[in-house]
């Protein structure tokens, strides 16, 4: 268990210096030269010479990609001070520092950037991701005990509807509906106090959720199907269980199993993939946050987001992976 | 499947006639007879079949050249991106755990790293790395980054394919790898890379109109369904149906080419057929 761990998260670390190697070579043949973006446009030619000297921009390639690599994760002072040179920009975990740079547009570090956009985005996934449990769970498992009537076939073909259905146009559907026509709820926006907060990521979190709800009622409804069928179930309804009891205790049971591989998969991509959805409902989150960067060539912040969301998607990854071992004691035994 | 084939047929129709059914420039805006009274849009009527938008163009007629450009991108995307994952994947699976192991694990690694980055910020740095964006670099963009999914399908049906007796008896006579390949695993792939690429279109055409939406994809003036939808947002409270015409193409069509995919998938494999 601890070896196949190790061995996985390993594997991890390797797909994720891959990533940013590959971020760093898009980044690299992004057009536009950030020195003169960080200068400004007015700036004269000396200046972002100088600009470009000072952020390392005129060393080769390679070398550049080597340095970024070492500031990435690199020793320093337990707590590193603003308006220090070499480690302004770093957040420190003990004696390690985590350093991914200044914004050429905001003249911040990243690390603070990407932390601050971080409540938002986990707010939204997670919201998102009750919402498409919830609903999946009782329509996929609904559907699977009434299969075959019109009520099965119904729910069937919305769900079909469903993930044919891009994410903004069933936002601005919402948008349209619960915010200009009953205004219920806030059209957009982040909302300055809690409460504002809870009824604004509504929205936003139904339009992430309904997507994957649609998928997810699938999955639940083929699995308990497939339950439903098997020799147990049968056995137990023999026995004289009650349905329901069949159905909660031993069918769900079962059905769990797959379900937390896509949960685990989709809270992943979930966090740093709300790009569009983000943007519909100017949600202050991560996703935003990325494709202002690629818009502005902010490249700094490129490779932060990437390497946030990429992160998350991999840990996702490995946590599912480790959790098999907990949940499926048949699969304990092989490979260590 | 039926419904599927008819909405997909529907769409080809509308992509082929349509243009010269509407009859109209699609880029041409008329204040004469596409304003009224209040200088708004006009809505559905006979000048006008079904109004015109924001900048007085015919909507249908941008319809109808948008269903063109969106069908011609995202069949091409799809070519481009099944050729890629089923030579991948066939490639990949055939050398698996052999001597040339290696390179399965190169590629693996390599589509393990692209599919943990975020594929929207993956497709938009490319395109904004090739610059100028028109139809070719958006289907070139979308098909190179693509292809992932398909390659892990048809890597593992390759691995499953190459331990059947018949493979191996061509291989004890003698056949060379490449027309093995060809004459033996190919056929084999070829009904998962037909269900894929089915449902591939689909996610195609979604994938472009979100490109189009976040402004990074074919650029304006030239009419896509994405690009209406951004454009028909901002007046939505007003003129809903600018909101809605491109929305409802680009639902249906997806919707038609996930319904054929998920019909050939039964069709092609009957015991999955729920």
């Amino acid at each position: 268990m601890l070896r196949r761990a190790f061995r996985r998260l390993a594997s991890s670390l390797v797909v994720l210096w891959g990533v940013v190697t590959l971020a760093f070579v898009i980044n690299f043949a992004l057009p536009g030269d950030p020195a003169r973006i960080v200068a400004g446009p007015q700036a004269r030619p000396a200046d972002v010479a100088r600009i470009r000297q000072k952020l390392g921009l005129d060393r080769p390639l390679l070398e550049q990609y080597g340095r970024y690599l070492q500031r990435l994760i690199h020793p320093g002072p337990r707590s590193p001070d603003r308006r220090d040179e070499v480690h302004g920009s770093c957040g420190a975990l003990g004696p390690l520092h985590v350093d991914l740079g200044v914004s050429y547009q905001q003249h911040r570090p990243v690390l603070e950037l990407l932390l601050s956009r971080l409540p938002a985005s986990l707010l939204l996934a997670a919201a998102a991701m009750l919402v498409q449990l919830a609903v999946g769970l009782v329509t996929g498992t609904a559907a699977a005990v009434r299969r075959g009537t019109l009520a099965d076939k119904g729910v069937v073909a919305l769900t079909l509807l469903g993930v044919s259905a891009p994410t903004f146009l069933l936002g601005l559907g919402l948008q349209y509906l619960f915010a200009y026509r009953l205004r219920w709820l806030p059209f957009d926006g982040y909302g300055q106090s809690s409460g504002e907060r809870l009824l604004s990521v509504v929205l936003p979190a139904l339009t992430l959720g309904l997507f994957g709800a649609a998928y997810y009622t699938r999955l639940v409804r083929d699995e308990v199907l497939g339950q439903l069928g098997q020799d147990y179930a049968r056995t137990a309804l023999a026995k004289g269980a009650s349905r329901l009891r069949v159905l909660v205790v031993h069918v769900l049971r079962n059905t769990l199993l797959p379900l937390v591989t896509v949960v685990g998969l989709d809270f992943g991509t979930l966090l740093g993939g709300a790009i569009v959805t983000e943007k519909l409902f100017r949600w202050p989150g991560l996703g935003q946050l990325s494709v202002d960067a690629v818009v502005e060539r902010d490249g700094p912040v490129i490779l932060g987001t990437v390497l946030v969301a990429s992160t998350a998607v991999l840990a996702a990854n490995l946590l599912v992976d480790l959790s098999y071992a907990l949940l499926d004691p048949r699969s304990r035994g092989r490979g260590g | 499947m039926k419904s599927g084939l008819g909405l997909v047929g529907v769409l080809v129709l509308f992509a082929t006639l349509g243009p010269w059914v509407a009859g109209q420039d699609p880029n041409l805006s008329d204040f004469v007879r596409g304003v009224d009274g209040q200088g708004l849009p006009v809505g559905p009527g006979a000048a006008h079949w079904l109004g015109t938008d924001g900048l007085f163009r015919d909507e249908l007629a941008r319809l109808a050249h948008g269903a063109r450009l969106s069908l011609a991108i995202a069949l091409l995307s799809t070519v481009l991106s099944t050729v890629i994952g089923g030579v991948v994947g066939v490639v990949s699976g055939y050398l698996a755990g052999g001597r040339w192991g290696w390179v399965d694990g190169l590629l693996m690694r390599l589509v393990d790293v692209m599919l943990s980055f975020p594929y929207l910020l993956l497709v938009m740095a490319v395109g904004a790395a090739l610059e100028q964006t028109g139809p070719g670099t958006v289907l070139l963009v979308l098909g190179l980054t693509s292809w992932l999914g398909t390659a892990r399908l048809i890597r593992s049906k390759t691995m499953v394919l190459r331990e059947q007796g018949y493979v191996e008896a061509a291989r004890a006579l003698g056949q060379r790898t490449l027309p093995l390949l060809l004459r033996h695993i190919v056929p084999g792939v070829v009904g998962p890379l037909v269900v894929v690429s089915t449902i591939g279109m689909a996610s195609m055409i979604l994938a472009e109109s979100v490109l189009s939406y976040l402004q990074v994809g074919v650029q304006p003036p030239t009419a896509t369904w994405g690009r209406m939808l951004y454009e028909g947002q901002h007046g939505m409270t007003l003129q809903p149906r600018l909101v809605l015409a491109p929305g409802v193409a680009i639902l249906l069509s997806v919707l038609g080419f996930n319904l054929l995919g998920e019909g050939l998938r039964d069709a092609l494999d009957p015991r999955q057929a729920r």
